[in-house]
């Protein structure tokens, strides 16, 4: 069965019939061809899927697509403009090695986001604690923290 | 300015981090197909009959196959070892399984359909009529005479034994100041990598070319694998590795799947993508690790170990064509690693199992060896009264003592042990430790800390194998522009090698880094090379490049030469220039020289050199024995880097819960090419060693089912159960390699097993507990206090 859902990603507004067995990581995914949201568990485990919606993270694994109707979404395609122009989050991760096969990074990078957005300026545990939805099978985690350290300066620093 | 040494970031880090890398799920050609495939329930049975029929009705449906068909056109998939020259008993493997299942997971009937949705609905809707079989699903049970047969050709349930010797192990028993005799356990766990295996199979009839995009670290080998298992010549074949997100030996074929796909593909002609769920990686996608290994060790007062008798047994699962099996000989073959023990006795017994046949996991059974020498180390010196760092210090190899060959045949090529463990033990301060430990104790807490020895052997390279030679291939072009263009016969599952040979490649040209673009992963651009694993990127690939990118520095600097009219000796490549030694001043541009051998190839520069900047050259390391000796033995890893590791852990002795305050290593990997990636994946390497020795478990019950099917519970460890980590590097270069390289990709794995072990022990010393068996999850914490508490030590 389809259903038409509008919903906003990264700013454009789409209307679209969504299979309703549909998750909206495929959605995303195979109708949007919005690849960098990726899937490593569809149980809710990973984090790999992770996007924002309507300001919070969620996992796009355990969300039909049919339910997000009206409801606006942010992707990783959404945070840059351009190779060059990474948001800082990214282009932290970028400079002190924060990923290795960049396959969990796209969920990675949100959820970092988010824990920034929520906590400035986060202790490493705090860090710990924001990503721990989110699993990395290549970095063992220390570069990532890092990377994240240096983006809250960073972005402190601008402010 | 040099490349080697300096730790750039990766290459590939900026599309990645961009979210737009591609994987082969991102790949949607027009007109794809998705395949599904129906797994066994049972862990033995056989199949009385398949009914499609449902199946085949349902709108949707393109194509239902089973068993029958593929033994009546294919051929059994072709073994990643070629295991008679092994010395191993094979098993003909079909993409699906014609009429006996072996494992809960094993492919029996597949759906291609229009969408995913509707090919798992109708490969659900098959029935198959199973005469279920008693299963085996313990190691020592399958070695009891009568047991049930996984194999009921074989007679019996061992895939290979080993049984190495040196010296006179029974005079040293007898002549022992005192013995040990116990047993290590490790589980069956998995590397899990979060990107699922996935691969897409597309065929062009008016070409006669299948293409096949997989989430493989091994191209080239994959398409000898298909070609050999579809009957079909291999340039008929392209293999495509885009982005592959963690491999971890785990996506080495030969898996079911992938001939399978490449069938359907070839018979319908439409293109179709098979992505596993993870579910079916983990019930299927090869497992590992799991061995006992029971050991008797002869020791003198003063702490020397002068005779080993270790018995390895190794439940394999289900034969298969996976090059897992192997896992078991590399930990037969590794012991006793880094000790100087004269006297042996090795037994091997790898056994065959109900269960999910082992893949290669990093690590590859070294790991095992080293974790069982870690808790003898650590008896000893627990019965001696001496230190545990001592008692290592005291039975290690000695730098001057190499090459060193082992009771296997193993041929050690060089090492400081010694250095890397004081090093290391420096970085945490292992002398004011005890005050440390006293003072915490004083406010009710367990500090521990133990010590962790690996040896990790790199550059596999077994016997007339398709897959794993010490050996690899590169291309290197100076294009007319002076760009350069690497292509690989290694590949990368996102661990940076790419960036590490164009760090070579550039210091060799005196190129600069950002001229250089490398290829890797695609069987008809690249030359041919085996792929990615035994962290032979840099060792067999890297030396490759260097020798390749050699060539053409060598007639560059005569072309150079010719036109600043000086000496090829004279000249030196660096910053992007030939210049005369001694007078940088005087220098012609590496892009003038490019352009004049393209260029004014009849020129007076360059009339004498042969057209074109462009070589491809192989590099074989030496250091690898096939042809058996005396006792049949042979060696099959040419390089033996190490790691010395030194953990402090805080226990909790109610619940058995610990946490690691703090994570020390030093690594010796020989020459490091690019020391922040050295240490990304030494990050990645510990994190997947504490996960195998506290969290990872794949548990089955005695039906032969596993009970760990999802991530929620097989549980990989998340940021925050994992500290940050202190790093240092050693360097012993190989005698070996052009630079000096060992490999880094598999060590870290190791460290944490025997590790944890030994300071979780030491934080309960006044306990006596004792651990044998991994994981080390709270429950069993708790148990080996309670086990202590009541037991007479
Ligand atoms: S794919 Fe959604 S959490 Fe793993
Ligand atoms: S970078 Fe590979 S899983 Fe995180």
């Amino acid at each position: 069965m389809k259903k038409t859902i509008q919903i906003t990603v990264n700013g454009k507004s789409y209307s679209r019939d969504a299979d309703t067995r549909q998750v909206l990581a495929d959605f995303l995914r195979d109708e949007l061809r919005l690849t960098g949201t990726h899937i490593g568990c569809g149980t809710g485990s990973c984090g790999a899927c992770t996007v924002v919606l309507d300001g919070r993270t969620v996992k796009s694994c355990c969300i039909l697509a049919a339910d997000v109707d009206g409801q606006e979404i942010t992707t990783i395609e959404g945070i840059s403009t351009g190779a060059q122009q990474l948001h800082p989050i990214q282009e932290a991760f970028v400079e002190f090695q924060g990923l290795q096969c960049g396959y969990c990074t796209p969920g990675m990078v949100l959820s970092a986001m988010q824990l920034l957005k929520e906590n400035p300026n986060p202790s490493e545990d705090e860090i710990r604690h924001g990503i721990s939805g989110n699993l990395c099978r290549c970095t063992g985690y220390h570069f990532i923290v890092k990377s994240i350290q240096e983006a809250a300066k960073r972005l402190q620093a601008s402010k | 300015m040099k490349y080697i040494g300096t730790g750039m970031t990766s290459l590939t880090n900026r599309q990645l981090a961009a979210g737009k890398g591609t994987f082969v799920a991102d790949y949607k050609p027009e007109g794809m197909l998705h395949m599904a495939v129906l797994r066994s329930p049972y862990a033995s049975a056989r199949i009385r009959s398949i009914d499609t029929k449902a199946a085949e009705q349902m709108p949707g449906v393109v194509y239902v196959i089973t068993g029958q068909e593929v033994a009546a056109n294919m051929n059994p998939i072709f073994e990643a070892y070629d295991t008679a020259a092994m010395g191993a008993k094979g098993v003909k493997w079909y993409a699906l399984v014609p009429e006996r299942v072996r494992f809960v997971g094993e492919c029996v009937a597949a759906v291609v359909a229009e969408d995913k949705w509707t090919a798992r609905a109708a490969a659900d809707a098959i029935e198959v009529d199973y005469e279920e079989l008693q299963p085996v699903t313990d190691p020592e049970k399958a070695m009891e005479p009568g047991a049930p047969l996984v194999e009921p050709e074989w007679g019996d349930n061992i895939l290979v034994t080993r049984d190495f010797r040196s010296g006179d192990p029974d005079k040293a028993f007898a002549e022992a100041d005192g013995t040990i005799s116990g047993v290590v356990k490790q589980h069956r766990y998995t590397g899990a990598a979060i990107e699922p295996r996935a691969y897409l199979a597309n065929y062009d009839p008016y070409q006669d070319l299948l293409t096949f995009h997989a989430s493989t670290q091994n191209p080239h080998p994959m398409r000898v694998f298909l070609a050999e298992t579809l009957g079909i010549p291999e340039t008929s074949i392209r293999v495509i590795q885009p982005h592959v997100g963690g491999g971890f030996g785990l996506k080495i074929p030969t898996f079911q799947e992938e001939p399978l796909l490449a069938y359907l593909a070839r018979k319908l002609q439409r293109p179709i993508r098979f992505v596993a769920e993870r579910t079916e990686d983990l019930l299927a996608g090869g497992h590992a690790r799991e061995e006992r290994l029971y050991y008797e060790v002869a020791y003198k007062k003063d702490g020397t170990v002068t005779g080993l008798r270790a018995k390895v047994i190794a439940d394999v699962g289900a034969p298969s064509a996976l090059c897992g099996w192997g896992q078991s000989f590399v930990t037969s073959y590794c012991i006793p690693t880094c000790y100087k023990i004269p006297n042996n006795r090795v037994q091997l017994f790898s056994v065959v199992t109900n269960k999910c046949p082992w893949n290669a996991y990093r690590g590859y059974g070294k790991e095992a060896a080293s974790f069982m020498m870690d808790r003898i180390m650590d008896n000893v010196a627990r019965e001696t009264g001496l230190d545990r760092a001592e008692v290592r210090l005291r039975n290690y190899i000695q730098p001057h003592e190499f090459p060193y060959s082992q009771v296997s045949g193993a041929m050690l090529d060089s090492g400081d042990y010694p250095k890397a463990l004081r090093k290391v033990l420096d970085m945490i301060d292992y002398e004011n430790f005890p005050a440390m430990q006293a003072a915490a104790r004083k406010e009710g807490r367990y500090l521990g800390i133990g010590i962790g020895q690996e040896l990790t052997p790199e550059g596999c390279s077994m016997p007339r194998s398709t897959l794993l030679g010490g050996w690899d291939g590169c291309t290197v072009r100076v294009n007319p522009s002076g760009q350069v263009t690497i292509l690989t016969g290694v590949t990368s599952p996102g661990s940076g090698n790419e960036t590490a040979i164009a760090q070579i490649v550039a210091d060799e040209l005196g190129v600069s880094i950002d001229h250089i673009k490398v290829i890797q992963g695609d069987t008809d651009t690249c030359p041919y090379g085996l792929g990615n694993y035994s962290s032979r990127s840099i060792i067999m690939g890297g030396s490759a490049a260097k020798v390749a990118a050699n060539e053409l520095r060598e007639k560059m600097l005569k072309v150079a030469s010719k036109l600043l009219e000086v000496a090829p000796d004279d000249v030196d490549a660096e910053d992007d220039k030939f210049f005369l030694k001694g007078a940088p001043t005087r220098f012609v541009t590496f892009k003038e020289v490019a352009s004049t051998v393209y260029r004014d190839c009849h020129g007076k520069a360059a009339f004498d050199v042969e057209p074109g900047l462009e070589a491809t050259r192989y590099f074989k390391h030496p250091n690898v024995y096939h042809q058996p000796d005396t006792q049949g033995r042979f060696s099959s890893y040419p390089s033996w880097p190490n790691q010395a590791v030194a953990i402090i852990v805080e226990v909790d002795p109610e619940t058995g819960k610990f946490k690691i305050v703090r994570y020390c290593a030093v690594h010796d990997s020989g020459v490091v090419i690019n020391p922040l990636l050295a240490e990304a994946n030494l990050h990645g390497g510990f994190v997947q060693g504490i996960g195998g020795a506290a969290f990872e478990h794949l548990v089955y019950d005695e039906s032969g089912q596993l009970l760990t099917t999802t991530f929620m519970d097989y549980t990989c460890p998340t940021a925050v159960d994992v500290p940050s980590f202190e790093v240092a590097h050693q360097e012993t270069p190989s005698p070996f390699t052009p630079l000096g390289t060992k490999g880094v990709g598999e060590s870290g794995v190791t460290g944490p097993l025997g590790g944890l072990c030994s300071a979780i022990e030491n934080a309960l010393a006044d306990r006596n507990v004792r651990l044998t068996e991994l994981p080390l999850t709270p429950s069993r914490v708790w148990e080996a206090i309670s086990a202590a508490q009541g037991g007479n030590r």
